[in-house]
């Protein structure tokens, strides 16, 4: 074991290689905060270094001037009514794939989960054309729909493969004692699940927050208009004003950053289990 | 197991069957009937095979199958620069904890974030030719953004940088559940680092390599959209030199209003999706059973 | 195992995912449902993206306005077609929509989508309004016109004095323009271009040099049906020209990968020396410069009757064929053009509203009343690439611009791709092309 402890040309090598991985992966954001930070003729001349003066002004006018924050709160809105119903949907289906015995059980499973591999924008046409004779364009009831179902295959994979861990000895002394499957569900089920819950609503919540093609097509009215839609025409205005589009990215990327660097191991988690999907 | 009622089971899965015929069934059910139909608005009269005659004989279509199939060149360095950082953090060299941090901030920000900075990055007379000046690599300051050759490989640069992260965290994962001891005899038997990676650590991570190679192709063909939308400025520009399937179809959709067309190119692309369905189960089931 | 709480029953989730089932085809019924209230107008519209305010004008209007409740929405600028065409065939198109002149909004007449506005809006409005002649389809009128787009190049005079050149006589001829590049070139500057990565510089191009050798507008219409062809060399002779500027490095370095913004402020900021400009930039880059940039129309090599006409688009609103009560739309239509709404635009936007009633006293911007007095008043022409049908426009128009920049076409190249576009076209949608056609006939007939 003695032998690892001294540096060798071996180690500093692979100090450097991560250190420029670490690097490479950072001077994105570097660039994008520093820039924020810098008033419009420092960054004319001065576009590599750190800025001259710090200047806060960008900032304040993406936060009152332009509608980051209304935008912010449209995916938030769509967010949470995805995920919402979606795990409800993909729980009870769930459950009754992994602890009932039903005819058609397995090509249900099968049928939903190789629904992952479609590509959503094979999805577009009919249904913004369904969409729009319904007149459900630009309705926050019609952009959730779409999104839970996008996310209920994947959902219902990963909690069956979860539920179908749970002892059978527990439902059976739930039977016993008198307990209808909704109650099972419920009290045992979903509480032994939690992990697998969390880590569900967290792919899922990235997945629709990050969306933009559903979102550009679907959401096309300013006032519904999702962050992520919000930045591509954000980008378009004021693209001559590269340290006000910064800010606004900086502006952007906050709540993810923020959640990322506060929970990061159910973060990791989740990536990993959505990088299965 | 008592099942209360046989009606049961099919309650607990009526709203999962509802919102997947809504979202996927009907859809899947209409791009084929549009596909054969000229239409204009939402409906229109029956043409047969002409929308697929009309596609595939446009080489914009080709052009953008071409240009998806250019992106896959991406994966060969996204594999190998996961595997090496995966690898790294794995052996825990010095600072690894921070280093795992950082490294997977590319997958924590959105796309069109990303792409917005990044394209404000490699702007002509941007940061990084501005660099590439400065170390007097004036032949690399090339027109990353607004040349038709190199556009393309400026999105290539930007679906790796991001991409790799997941390779990383998908490669981390398996190296953790990996048997120490095999390694750690190895090394002890004299085994340089290169050995014990090529013929111990990289056969036992056959699985995940694989199923991750096949996420990735899936990713190149169906789930470039945000990358080329953001970066070639809504159209798949400059020219058409980075229009890809998804946005052939979002353009005959939205810009030219021609949905017969957009489903005649949907179709198309679901049939090579099903395609690749069974790659990637065979190839997450391989995953799995390695792990054992 | 804790057994706490109600029981709960299956009837209880039945009932539940009853109501959860009810709420969601309510939902997906709601915004169709019917509006038993007093009249009631539904307007999309777009162009606070261009001309920041309109939102603040629209908003106002709507305010003011006692005949009827308008619900307005400000549609994003890749959908503003598509958006309307769909709803129109379902039936569910808004009484007013805003409209691109050209052919942006003629696809919709020839679909049944719009009203014909004689009759319905009184004429002396619809007349002073200018909806421009690409709005006229046998021989109705389809919009009227909402705010002007002069367009024309601009130069810096800064630049042009330090060059040795007339800062107040541009160049109005090709060879001229190519002295003065010359000229600028050798003095340090660069010469001419703008951005072009998001491809409307290009379209810009065409809209100024296409004309040049064309005598009337429907002759352009005839090339884009593939009646007339676009390998002939008068008709892509402009692109040659383009081809011209980039092989004598006279085009700026970063054109291709700078967008068409901030492509323009290039111009004003004296790091160029000729640029291509929209009339609603004029009144904040005269201040910004304190009168120092300079407009011309783009020098002439073209020999077509249209050649040096000043161009002035005009984007316009409509009357939908869903329109429950038309004459309810064309009141509101109506009131838009009252003196009070015209002055009313001009405080919320600083730009000029398009009506020839329009009291100009107000402008206090010598260059802008200028512009208005040679751009607006005088005999012009449209905007040439309103008739461009979208596909062309996607594959040809921004393409050719965007390539021959780059240097990767050349200007016959690119008349090959126009045509051979052309011919998709056709293909792509043959129930246009007699549409076409006929229009071909409004637009050759004399101003």
């Amino acid at each position: 074991m003695t032998a690892a402890r001294l540096p060798r040309a071996g180690d500093a090598l692979k100090q450097g290689v991560l250190l420029l991985a670490a690097f490479m992966a950072l001077v994105p954001t570097l660039f994008m905060v520093l820039t924020a930070l810098k008033s419009d003729e420092d960054h004319a001349i001065n576009k590599l270094g750190l800025p001259e003066t710090i200047v806060t002004e960008h900032f304040r006018s993406v936060l009152i001037d332009s509608p980051f924050l209304a935008w912010m709160a449209n995916s938030f809105i769509l967010v949470a009514g995805a995920v919402l119903l979606g795990t409800i949907v993909s729980c009870l289906a769930a459950y009754a794939i992994a602890c009932m015995e039903f005819r058609g059980r397995d090509t249900l499973l099968a049928a939903s989960t190789s629904l992952m591999a479609v590509p959503p924008i094979v999805m577009i046409v009919p249904l913004f054309v369904l969409y729009t004779q319904l007149g459900l364009i630009s309705t926050y009831q019609g952009a959730i729909i779409i999104y839970a179902g996008l996310i209920t295959p994947f959902s219902v994979y990963l909690l069956t493969t979860f539920f179908r861990t749970v002892p059978k000895e527990l439902f059976e002394s739930a039977h016993i004692d008198g307990a209808g499957h909704f109650l099972i569900l419920l009290k045992i089920v979903l509480p032994l699940s939690l992990p697998a819950l969390v880590t569900l609503v967290v792919v899922n919540s990235l997945y629709v927050w990050n969306d933009l093609l559903i979102a550009i097509i679907f959401l096309q009215e300013d006032s519904k208009r999702t962050l992520m839609a919000g930045i591509s025409v954000f980008q378009g205005r004021y693209n001559n004003q590269v340290p006000l589009t910064m800010a606004g990215m900086v502006i952007a990327s906050a709540p993810m950053f923020i959640l990322y660097v506060t929970f990061q191991k159910h973060f990791i988690r989740g990536l990993m289990a959505g990088a299965i999907k | 197991m008592n099942p209360s009622s046989r009606l049961t089971p099919y309650l607990y899965v009526m709203p999962l069957l509802a919102l997947l015929a809504f979202v996927f069934g009907y859809p899947l059910i209409r791009i084929f009937e549009f596909s054969f139909k000229m239409v204009r608005g939402i409906n229109g009269p029956w043409i047969g095979f002409r929308n697929y005659e009309l596609v595939l004989t446009q080489s914009l279509f080709w052009e953008s199958i071409l240009h998806n199939l250019q992106l896959l060149l991406a994966i060969p360095a996204m594999v190998i620069i996961s595997l090496l950082v995966s690898i790294l953090l794995y052996e825990r060299v010095a600072g690894w904890r921070i280093y795992r941090i950082i490294v997977f901030v590319p997958f924590v920000l959105a796309i069109p974030i990303i792409a917005v900075v990044m394209k404000r990055m490699f702007q002509f007379s941007g940061p990084v030719n501005e660099f590439l000046r400065w170390l007097s690599l004036d032949f690399l300051a090339l027109d990353w953004i607004g040349s038709s050759d190199v556009a393309l490989w400026t999105v290539m640069i930007l679906i790796i940088w991001r991409e790799s992260a997941l390779g990383i965290i998908l490669f981390l994962a398996r190296l953790l559940s990996l048997d120490e001891s095999m390694i750690e005899a190895a090394r002890l038997e004299g085994a340089s680092w290169w050995q014990r990676v090529w013929y111990i650590i990289l056969p036992q991570m056959r699985g995940v390599i694989e199923f991750f190679v096949v996420v990735s192709v899936i990713t190149m063909l169906a789930a470039v959209f945000a990358y080329v939308f953001v970066m070639g400025g809504g159209r798949g520009g400059p020219g058409t030199s980075t229009t890809v399937v998804e946005l052939y179809i979002f353009n005959a959709l939205i810009r030219t209003s021609l949905p017969g067309i957009a489903s005649a190119a949907s179709v198309l692309l679901f049939l090579v999706s099903v395609l690749l369905i069974f790659p990637l189960f065979s190839a997450r089931r391989r995953a799995r059973e390695q792990e054992g | 195992m804790k057994k706490s709480g109600p029981n709960i029953s299956r009837r209880d989730l039945i009932r539940t995912s009853g109501v959860l089932g009810a709420s969601a085809a309510m939902g997906g019924l709601l915004p169709m449902g019917a509006h038993a209230q007093a009249k009631t107008l539904d307007m999309w519209w777009w162009g606070e993206q261009e001309l920041p305010g309109l939102q603040a004008f629209v908003d106002g209007s709507i305010a003011a306005y006692k005949d009827a409740t308008v619900k307005s929405m400000l549609q994003d600028t890749a959908v503003v077609i598509s958006q309307f065409q769909t709803a129109a065939a379902a039936g569910n198109a808004p009484d007013v929509q805003y409209l691109w002149n050209g052919i942006y909004h003629m696809e919709s007449v020839w679909l049944g989508y719009l009203k014909g506005l004689k009759g319905l809006v009184k004429d002396e409005v619809i007349t002073a309004s200018n909806p421009t002649q690409l709005s006229h389809f046998g021989g109705d009128i389809y919009r009227l016109g909402w705010y002007p787009l002069p367009m024309f190049w601009c130069y810096n005079k800064v630049l042009f004095e330090k060059a040795g050149l007339d800062p107040e006589a541009p160049p109005a001829t090709w060879e001229a323009l190519l002295d003065a590049c010359e000229k600028l070139k050798s003095s340090g500057v660069e010469a001419l271009g703008g951005g072009i990565q998001d491809g409307y510089w290009g379209e810009w191009y065409i809209s100024h040099s296409l004309p040049q050798n064309l005598d009337t507008l429907g002759e352009a219409v005839e090339l884009f049906i593939g009646d007339k062809d676009f390998r002939e060399p008068k008709y892509h002779d402009h692109w040659k020209r383009l081809e011209e500027l980039k092989t004598r490095g006279f085009l700026n370095k970063d054109m291709s990968s700078l967008e068409l913004y901030p492509g323009i402020d290039l111009v004003v900021a004296g790091k160029l020396g000729i640029g291509q400009t929209i009339g609603t930039r004029l009144p904040a880059d005269s201040k910004a410069t304190g009168g120092k940039i300079g407009y011309m129309t783009m020098p002439v090599f073209g020999k077509g009757k249209l050649a040096g006409q000043p161009i002035v688009d005009v984007q316009g609103l409509g009357i939908s064929s869903n329109a429950e009560s038309p004459a309810d739309a064309a009141a509101f239509l109506e009131y838009l053009n009252s003196p009070e709404r015209l002055k009313a635009f001009w405080d919320a936007t600083g730009w000029l509203p398009s009506n020839t009633t329009f009291d100009a006293s107000v402008i206090k911007d010598e260059s802008v009343r200028k512009m208005w007095e040679n751009w607006g008043l005088k005999p012009n022409i449209s905007n040439v690439t309103n008739l461009v049908p979208g596909q062309f426009y996607e594959r040809a128009a921004i393409p050719t611009g965007q390539q021959i920049v780059q240097g990767s076409m050349t200007g016959e190249q690119a008349g090959e791709l126009a045509a051979s576009v052309a011919k998709e076209w056709r293909e792509f949608n043959p129930d246009m092309v007699e549409n076409y056609r006929k229009w071909a006939v409004d637009l050759s007939k004399p101003t």
